[in-house]
């Protein structure tokens, strides 16, 4: 586990087991409310899929749970810790050392190929370049996109291309991976693919996946589902425990 | 008939693709933001270049200006002429206060209805002037006050627009009644202003402003050229989109073309305000002493017209080709394979050519009116030669960052995005490296012509010497006992001289000899006289060995010379050495360094007419750490007479012609730097603009604001250090060939440093001005619109 960062290595079972939780996260863009009261919990290695139209606030939930947007109300608890009393270097340190990313359309960076796409949360964790590359080859290699490691993100194809992404997203083996529609961009067999990948790969490196999506087959691959409506989350597992 | 009618359809297909394209630059947000940008760009090139086209009515406009008023049109100051109702006499009595030269004449009246010069209603009597309105506003500044003391005379109006070179010209007329008669620093005024054409320019200087016609204009071009393609990304995605619902690639590139002619449209009409706000603008500022009315600011018709079309023309062209490189697939220009890499052999030909053009050239403008300056070849050549920094830089940065590894994240990220696409950083820095080519050319040229415009006084450059040269009024003695006096009292003067002195001819000979006049106690500073009492005169030789010319021997006929007198003058009174002269050694003038040769006469023993044609030799050494000394001076000998000569010692003088092309050069080069930096702030926010959405996401990833901001830094450093190292070697190689055209040698091969460095501060400007807006692009918050 890289932990590498500002931010001092946490315990993952402080707060009575649970790795990161949300209360009444309120956020508003503009007039629009995104979340209106969500709440949200997520143990080491489980696998939650947040669901939800379009719009409903499944994204800006992702966004509130990483720390990449602090909530206009409520709070964010990550191993112990409030996340809005960190500051935007500590969240950013949190970021590189803890958590993973996988976005709907791979957002690798162009101009690297993808071993350098995939090496690059090491690297910005402070990784050297040999050893983060070397990682991240494995990392390929288990993906099975390990012949498209020299090309550019623009000259393989999409499928190619997420699992890359998820390869950079697990690379520093994190303990949280975040992915916002990871197969949202590729057809039904691609789509498959990663998520079969990613979720074995999270189980053997114990990261708890917050999996926003709105495909019942991809939530499928999830422990537990999460519905956004409105802004506000509820957790259907524990719906289905209640009846 | 079928020909006909696809030849018709085809041109009302390529009509409904531009305005498709022009609805495009006109829809949704970001279509108006690409737009705005791409006529802002233009726009400013526009302005600039409406100037450019102007600066032939400014310069008519000045020059008749300045013949208009002319005091002395005929060159000999009237001498020849009689007094007479109209005339007056008129004493040049432009002064310099702190660095600014001032335009001024004291003028006397001769009969009742003297002429009157442009910008005033009558002359001003004594102790009374006219003002520009700029040279008011001065006197009555805290900054003007040593000035106020000089021009003493009451203010009793303003001289009008007519009279005035430009509106923030410093020009006073005062009004005088004791003016020598016409000769040296005085005319007598029978007529104003010159109808006759001024002699031809120099070639040096023609071929001067040829060269900084090219060297400043093709910045501008290439600016505008860059502006065009502002946006070119999402433009490409656009036309992806358009290729999936049908178009094809022929289309897609009307389509481009349509929405470029809308943003270069507005452009122009963006630069005509910008032009029509600023030539009103310019009338308030005086730039390295130069100010133009807003009238005169007024572009030929012909390269207006030139400029209205050509720009629209030369934005969709370039837009055009812009898409040569770019594949727009119906899914998208994201699946683009690498470019081709650049070819080398194309881009050496314009350079090679414009070196081809530039030396058959050698020596062949010469420094005579007659030369020829070959402006079609030279511009051609000039053009040619510096396209090559533009053309090269691409290749260049190709090369070196295909051979760069990166090192760690930042540099990374930087030299991998140079290795996928320099195309945009360097086309951003293009311009500048251009501009700074052309600099270092001008630059090297100025210092090959400055040395044929420039005339060497002979005189050490000493910014403690100040000389002064006047003809006192009868040339009397007592006017210049009473400089001398009160140039010693002057605040910062350590010490102070002054005689009269003319040069006698010897009679029968070819030889003349200096005599000056003086008390006893002035006689004493100039030589070893010992005793003296007035009626005695001496023979002053000069330090033993140092003599060039030696006194006359006693009893030598001397008398004043005559030489450039005119035909009609009489020979002067003739008189003798006197053999009472005793020989004296002489003394190191105040500033230690020459000594008088010659006959020093106390008043007593002056003969007549000896001082005919005498002037008062001055001599002042300041003192060390007064920085106004030298206006303090100026004040003192202003104000004993308006005429007199206030000289600096600089070692040089240069030709008048050189001195103004020089400083509209500067001005110019001060606006498209101005220009230049603006259009690489513009550049600089939309590539960073264009990368929003990935840098929200490299922060996401916690990707530090400093990794970031250093792989910005990085991506502009790279093309930035190796255009400017193209930019001094092709600058060299162009001055180099310029100075061959006036047989001149380089005079100094680092002419490139200060240029060089004036263009990495202009980019590091730019870039500090950018970083506030890199900060906020790089807020997580930009992956919102997922």
């Amino acid at each position: 586990m890289m932990s590498t960062g500002t931010v001092p290595a946490a315990d993952p079972t402080a707060d009575t087991g649970v790795l990161l939780s949300a209360n009444g996260l309120r956020k508003t863009y503009g007039t629009t409310p995104a979340l209106d009261g969500a709440d949200f919990a997520i143990r080491p290695g489980e696998i939650v899929a947040v669901m939800g139209p379009s719009g409903s606030g499944k994204s800006t939930l992702l966004h509130c749970l990483a720390g990449i947007v602090p909530p206009d109300e409520g709070q964010v608890r990550y191993a112990g810790r409030e996340l809005s009393a960190l500051s935007d270097a500590e969240r950013s340190a949190l970021r590189r050392s803890d958590f993973g990313f996988v976005f709907q359309f791979g957002q690798l960076v162009p101009e690297l190929t993808c071993l350098e796409n995939a090496a690059l949360p090491l690297r910005l964790a402070g990784t050297r370049r040999k050893e983060a590359e070397a990682q991240a080859a494995r990392w390929l290699e288990r993906l099975e996109v390990d012949d498209v490691r020299h090309h550019r993100p623009g000259q393989v194809s999409g499928g190619q291309g997420q699992r890359v992404a998820v390869a950079r997203a697990l690379a520093g083996m994190p303990r949280v991976v975040f992915a916002d529609e990871p197969t949202g961009a590729l057809d039904s067999h691609n789509g498959e693919r990663v998520m079969q990948l990613l979720t074995e790969a999270a189980r053997e490196t114990q990261a708890a996946v917050v999996l926003v999506t709105h495909e019942s087959r991809v939530a499928a691959y999830s422990d537990r589902e999460i519905v956004v409506r409105d802004g506000r989350a509820r957790d259907m597992s524990a719906m289905a425990g209640a009846v | 008939m079928t020909a006909q009618r696809s030849g018709g359809a085809r041109l009302r297909t390529a009509a409904r693709d531009l305005a498709m394209g022009g609805r495009f630059a006109l829809s949704g947000r970001q279509g108006w933001v690409r737009t705005l940008l791409t006529a802002v760009g233009v726009g400013l090139g526009v302005a600039m270049l409406l100037l450019a086209a102007s600066v032939p009515h400014i310069a008519q406009v000045r020059q008749e200006r300045t013949h208009a008023r002319d005091l002395n049109p005929s060159g000999d100051y009237g001498q020849g002429e009689k007094p007479g109702d109209r005339t007056l006499l008129a004493a040049d009595a432009k002064t310099t206060y702190h660095g600014k030269e001032i335009y001024g004449y004291a003028l006397q009246p001769e009969g009742k209805h003297p002429l009157v010069p442009p910008g005033i209603d009558a002359l001003p009597a004594p102790g009374r002037m006219y003002v520009s309105p700029a040279l008011k506003k001065l006197l009555r500044s805290d900054e003007g006050g040593e000035l106020a003391r000089r021009l003493d005379s009451r203010i009793v109006g303003t001289i009008g627009d007519e009279g005035l070179e430009g509106p923030q010209e410093l020009a006073f007329y005062m009004g005088a009644e004791k003016l020598s008669p016409p000769g040296t620093g005085t005319a007598r005024v029978t007529r104003i202003g010159d109808t006759e054409e001024g002699g031809p320019i120099p070639p040096v200087v023609v071929l001067l402003g040829v060269v900084a016609c090219v060297v400043l204009l093709m910045p501008v071009a290439v600016f505008i050229g860059a502006a065009a393609r502002f946006g070119g990304d999402r433009r490409d995605r656009r036309l992806a989109a358009l290729r999936l619902v049908g178009a094809d690639a022929a289309m897609a590139r009307r389509v481009a073309a349509g929405e470029s002619l809308v943003g270069a449209v507005l452009g122009l009409f963006f630069g005509a305000a910008v032009f029509a706000l600023g030539r009103h603008l310019l009338g308030g500022v005086s730039l390295f002493g130069l100010s133009v009315f807003p009238s005169a600011v007024v572009p030929g018709l012909a390269l207006g017209a030139l400029i209205v079309l050509g720009v629209p023309v030369t934005a969709v062209a370039v837009s055009v080709f812009a898409l040569r490189g770019v594949a727009i697939e119906p899914l998208g220009v994201v699946r683009e394979a690498e470019p081709g890499r650049r070819r080398l052999w194309w881009r050496l030909l314009p350079p090679l050519a414009g070196a081809l053009l530039l030396l058959p050239l050698s020596g062949e403008v010469e420094n005579t009116p007659q030369g020829d300056v070959h402006e079609v070849q030279v511009v051609g050549g000039v053009l040619l030669l510096l396209s090559g920094v533009g053309l090269l830089l691409p290749w260049v940065v190709e090369r070196l960052v295909a051979r760069l590894n990166g090192g760690g994240v930042s540099g990374q990220l930087a030299v991998r995005r140079l290795q996928l696409n320099s195309g945009a950083a360097t086309r951003a820095v293009s311009g500048i490296t251009i501009a700074v080519a052309g600099a270092i050319a001008l630059q090297m040229l100025f210092q090959g012509v400055a040395k044929e415009t420039t005339v060497s006084t002979g005189d050490r450059a000493d910014a403690q010497r100040i000389g002064v040269r006047y003809v006192p009024v009868g040339q009397s003695l007592t006017g210049s006992e009473r400089l001398t006096a009160a140039l010693r009292k002057t605040d910062g003067v350590r010490r102070a001289t002054g005689y009269l002195e003319s040069y006698q001819q010897l009679v029968g000979k070819d030889k003349y000899v200096a005599v000056g006049v003086g008390s006893c106690d002035t006689l004493r500073e100039i030589a070893a006289v010992g005793s003296c009492r007035d009626g005695q005169s001496f023979r002053v030789e000069a330090p033993r060995g140092k003599g060039e010319v030696p006194p006359p021997p006693a009893g030598t006929k001397v008398r004043p010379d005559t030489e450039d007198d005119s035909q009609d003058s009489k020979p002067g009174h003739v008189w003798k050495v006197p053999a009472s002269a005793r020989t004296v050694t002489a003394l190191p003038d105040i500033w230690g360094e020459d000594s008088f040769e010659g006959l020093l006469l106390t008043p007593g023993a002056m003969p007549k007419g000896v001082t005919d044609d005498a002037v008062y030799v001055g001599r002042v050494q300041l003192a060390a750490g007064n920085a106004d000394a030298l206006e303090h001076v100026r004040t003192t000998v202003f104000r004993e007479d308006p005429a007199a000569s206030v000289i600096t010692f600089t070692g040089s003088e240069r030709n008048g012609y050189f001195v103004m092309m020089q400083r509209v050069i500067l001005a110019a080069a001060v606006g498209v730097m101005v220009l230049i930096g603006a259009s690489l702030v513009i550049s600089m926010l939309e590539q960073l603009r264009e990368r929003k959405r990935q840098l929200a996401v490299l922060v996401a990833f916690g990707t530090r604001r400093t990794t970031l901001g250093a792989s910005v830094l990085w991506q502009s450093a790279v093309p930035v250090v190796l255009g400017l190292v193209l930019a001094s070697g092709f600058g060299m190689l162009l001055g180099w060939a310029l100075l061959r055209l006036i047989d001149q040698p380089v005079a100094d091969w680092l002419v490139f440093l200060p240029m060089a460095g004036v263009g990495a501060g202009l980019i590091a400007v730019v870039t500090l001005l950018s970083l506030p807006v890199l900060w906020r692009l790089m807020r997580p918050d930009g992956l919102r619109s997922e």
